[in-house]
C-alpha cells in the first residue's frame, strides 16, 4: 500500500495543514538544500562527544562524586561508570584510598621506606618552635598522613582542605605540647604524637573536612640551638654521675675482697702461730720431762756427763781458746790482740 | 520563503537566549542571591541545583556555602604578666545570610578585612587580660601523675605545678563569642577561633634562653653533686669496711696467739716446775751451744770443768 505521508516531503501536492509544520519542512528543505554534508557532520558529531562525556573511569583508589545540575547527586565506585552528558553531570573523582602526607617544620626531600628529609627554611623553622607548658621554647618537627574518608564531606563542604588540617594539626600539636614539660616532649614523643592525633582528629570531625588522620608522628624533637650545650651538658651530667658512682663501687669491689683474703691470711697465720707455739711446748716439756725421768735415777753422773757433752759440742767451734792457770801470771803477753778467729 | 526562514531563527534564538541567560547552575559549595539592576530579589537559593531567572535583567551573585578559613596576621601582643609575645591565630567562617552579607560586605575580599577588623583586636584584648601561662596551656595535670612522669632531678618545670584557671582553649572561646556577636550583623557566622602559635618576641626569646641555660646548669650540678655524693658514701663505706675487716682480723690473730702464748708458758711451767734448778742447768747448756762460735773467744780457768783434769788427775 501506498501512503503519501510515509514520503510527505515529497509532492508538491501535499496538504499543509499547520503553519508550524510547514515551517520545519521548509526548514529542512533549507537545510538540505543550502548545507546538508557539513551540518549533518557536526550534528553527527556533536552528539558522539556528548555520548562519549557519559563515560568514565573510576580508578582503583579513587571514587567519583557525580553532581546533576550542581547538586549531590551519587557516588560511583570504581570501574567503568555511566552518567549523563557534560553539562547535566559532572563527575569529580576523588582518591580516598590514597595516603596524603603533610610536613610541619622540615620538608621531605626523597620519600620512602627511609624518608629523608631537607634542612628546614626559616618559616618551617618557625613552623616547629613552640612553648611548653614550663615556657621554655622547643622545636617539634612533625609529619601528618591522612585519607579522604568522606568524599562529600571533603569536597563541599569546607572549602580549602589542605590549609584546615594544617592550621588545626599547628593548633593540636601545639596545645599538646603546652601542656607538657620541656623534658617531657624531648623524651616522650610516641605519647604526644598520640594525644595531638586525638585532637587534631576530633578537631578534623568538627570542622567536617572528611578527613582521616592515619598518622602523625613527632620527628626529633629538640631545643632551640642556643640552649643545645646546656641540655647536652646536662646529659653528660647524668653520665658523669654514672661514672663516679661506677669508679666508686670499683674500688669497693677490688679491695673489699683483697682485704677480706688479707684478713682471712693474718688469722690462718696466727692459728698456724698457735699450732707451732703449743707443740713446741708440748715437744720440749716431754724432752724435759724425759730427761728429767733419767737425770733423778743418778743426778750427778748424768750432770756430769750433760755437761761434759754440751762443752765437746761448744768448745771445737769456739774460735780462740785460752786456758788460763792461776799459778802462772801475764798471760796477757800472750794474747794475739792482731789475730782474728783461729789460727 | 526568506521571510519565514529568519522568523524560525528568531524563535530558535530566543529558546537559546532563555536556556543560555535564563537558567543557573548552583553548585553544592555556593549559595546565590538574585538581584535585579543590583537589587535583591526574592530569597537567597542555598539548595545546589538548576533554577531559572529573568535574562539580562537579573544576574546571578554566588557566594560560598563552604566553611572558609581566616588567617590572623601575627601580632605583637603583651600577656598581662608583660612578656611580649608573638600571636597568630586562625578562624574559620561561613556566610550564614548571604542576603545580609551582601548587603553589608559585598564581596569575600571585604569579608576577609571585616574578619581582621573585628577578630584581631578581640585576640589582643583575651591574650592581654591573660597570664602568658592561661595561654599555653590547656589544662591542670593530676599533681601526683606530673610527679611521677618529670621525677626528681627535674628542676625548672615548677611553672607546671601552678594550676590554671582559663586556659587556651577558654581564651579563644572568649575571643570568638566577642567577635561572632559583631559579625553576625554581616550575616558571618564565626565557627571558631584558635591560636596557631605562640612564641615570644626577639627579645623575650633571649632572656628565656638564658633561663633555659641557667635553669640546665643548675639540674647539672645537682646530678654532678649528685654523683659525687653517692661516690662518696660508696667510699667511706669501703673505707669503713676495710677498716673493720682488718681490725677484726688482727682482733682475732692476737686473740690466738695470745691463747697460744698462754697455753706454752702453761705447758712449759706445767713441765720445768717439777725441777726449776735442772731446768737452768739444761737451759745453760743449750744455750752455750748457741751462744758461743767461731768468733768467740773464751777464757778458761784450769780450775773449772772440764779442765781441772788438765793439772792434775784426782
Amino acid at each position: 500500500m501506498w501512503d503519501p505521508r510515509m514520503r510527505g516531503d515529497e509532492g508538491p501536492w501535499r496538504p499543509r495543514e499547520n503553519p508550524l509544520e510547514e515551517l520545519l519542512k521548509k526548514l529542512e528543505d533549507g537545510l538540505r538544500a543550502k548545507a546538508p554534508g557539513p551540518l549533518i557532520f557536526l550534528l553527527i558529531l556533536a552528539a558522539l562527544w556528548a555520548l562519549s562525556t557519559c563515560f568514565y573511569r573510576v580508578d582503583v583508589e579513587e571514587v567519583g562524586v557525580v553532581q546533576r545540575f550542581g547538586r549531590f547527586v551519587r557516588v560511583a565506585q570504581p570501574g567503568l561508570n555511566f552518567k549523563l552528558p557534560a553539562g547535566i553531570e559532572k563527575v569529580t573523582k576523588v582518591p580516598v584510598k590514597k595516603i596524603f602526607t603533610e610536613d610541619f617544620g622540615l620538608r621531605t626531600l626523597r620519600p620512602g621506606v627511609r624518608t629523608e628529609y631537607a634542612p628546614p627554611s626559616r618559616e618551617q623553622e618557625r613552623e616547629a618552635l613552640m612553648l611548653t607548658g614550663d615556657l621554655n621554647v622547643v622545636i617539634v618537627p612533625w609529619i601528618v598522613q591522612y585519607r579522604i574518608q568522606d568524599p562529600y564531606k571533603y569536597l563541599f563542604a569546607v572549602r580549602n582542605v589542605r590549609e584546615t588540617l594544617r592550621d588545626l594539626s599547628e593548633a593540636a600539636v601545639r596545645q599538646v605540647v603546652g601542656d607538657k614539660s620541656v623534658n617531657e616532649v624531648l623524651t616522650r614523643r610516641e605519647i604526644l604524637a598520640m594525644e595531638a592525633m586525638q585532637e587534631l582528629q576530633k578537631a578534623l570531625d568538627t570542622a567536617d573536612t572528611g578527613v582521616k588522620v592515619v598518622n602523625l608522628e613527632l620527628k626529633t624533637t629538640n631545643v632551640p640551638e642556643p640552649v643545645q650545650p646546656a641540655f647536652n651538658d646536662v646529659n653528660k651530667a647524668t653520665q658523669d654521675k654514672e661514672t663516679m658512682i661506677r669508679a666508686a663501687e670499683e674500688q669497693y669491689n677490688r679491695e673489699i675482697p683483697a682485704a677480706e683474703g688479707q684478713a682471712q691470711k693474718l688469722i690462718q697465720e696466727a692459728q698456724g702461730y698457735y699450732a707451732e707455739r703449743v707443740n713446741r711446748a708440748k715437744g720440749d716439756a716431754v724432752r724435759f720431762l724425759a730427761l728429767l725421768e733419767e737425770y733423778k735415777k743418778a743426778p750427778d753422773v748424768t750432770r756430769q756427763r750433760l755437761f761434759l757433752e754440751a762443752m765437746a759440742e761448744v768448745l771445737p767451734k769456739v774460735g780462740r781458746k785460752f786456758i788460763m792457770d792461776e799459778d802462772q801470771k801475764g798471760i796477757l803477753p800472750l794474747l794475739d790482740i792482731e789475730g782474728k778467729g783461729g789460727k | 520563503m526568506p521571510r519565514r526562514r529568519s522568523l524560525l531563527w528568531m524563535i530558535l534564538g530566543a529558546i537559546a537566549v532563555f536556556l543560555w541567560g535564563g537558567t543557573f547552575v548552583v553548585d553544592e559549595r555556593e549559595q546565590v542571591v538574585i538581584t535585579q539592576f543590583g537589587k535583591p530579589v526574592g530569597k537567597p537559593i542555598k539548595e545546589a541545583g538548576l533554577y531559572f531567572k529573568w535574562p539580562f535583567i537579573q544576574e546571578v551573585n554566588r557566594f560560598p556555602k563552604m566553611l572558609l578559613e581566616w588567617d590572623g596576621e601575627p601580632g605583637q601582643i603583651p600577656t598581662l604578666d608583660k612578656t611580649f609575645i608573638w600571636v597568630d591565630t586562625f578562624a574559620r567562617w561561613r556566610i550564614v545570610d548571604p542576603l545580609l552579607f551582601f548587603q553589608t560586605v559585598g564581596n569575600e575580599t571585604f569579608a576577609q578585612k571585616k574578619l581582621d577588623d573585628i577578630i584581631d583586636p578581640a585576640v589582643r584584648n583575651a591574650i592581654t587580660s591573660h597570664l602568658l601561662i592561661e595561654a599555653v596551656r590547656n589544662t591542670n595535670r593530676d599533681e601526683a601523675e606530673l610527679r611521677a612522669v618529670i621525677g626528681e632531678e627535674e628542676t625548672g618545670s615548677e611553672s607546671l605545678f601552678i594550676p590554671i584557671s582559663v586556659g587556651r582553649y577558654r581564651i579563644t572561646e572568649m575571643i570568638q563569642e566577642q567577635a561572632a556577636k559583631k559579625l553576625l550583623e554581616f550575616g558571618i557566622e564565626l565557627v571558631d577561633v584558635r591560636i596557631k602559635r605562640i612564641n615570644y618576641v626577639e627579645e623575650v626569646q633571649k632572656s628565656v634562653f638564658a633561663r633555659m641555660i641557667q635553669e640546665r646548669k643548675r639540674i647539672a650540678e645537682k646530678i654532678r653533686s649528685e654523683g659525687k655524693r653517692e661516690a662518696n658514701i660508696i667510699e667511706g663505706n669501703r673505707a669503713r669496711k676495710l677498716a673493720e675487716i682488718s681490725s677484726q682480723a688482727y682482733k682475732e690473730a692476737q686473740e690466738i696467739k695470745g691463747k697460744a702464748d698462754a697455753e706454752a708458758a702453761r705447758i712449759y711451767a706445767e713441765a720445768y716446775g717439777q725441777d726449776p734448778e735442772f731446768y737452768a742447768f739444761v737451759k745453760s747448756l743449750e744455750l752455750y751451744g748457741t751462744a758461743l762460735n767461731e768468733n768467740s773467744t773464751l777464757l778458761l780457768d784450769t780450775k773449772s770443768d772440764p779442765w781441772k783434769y788438765l793439772k792434775r788427775l784426782r
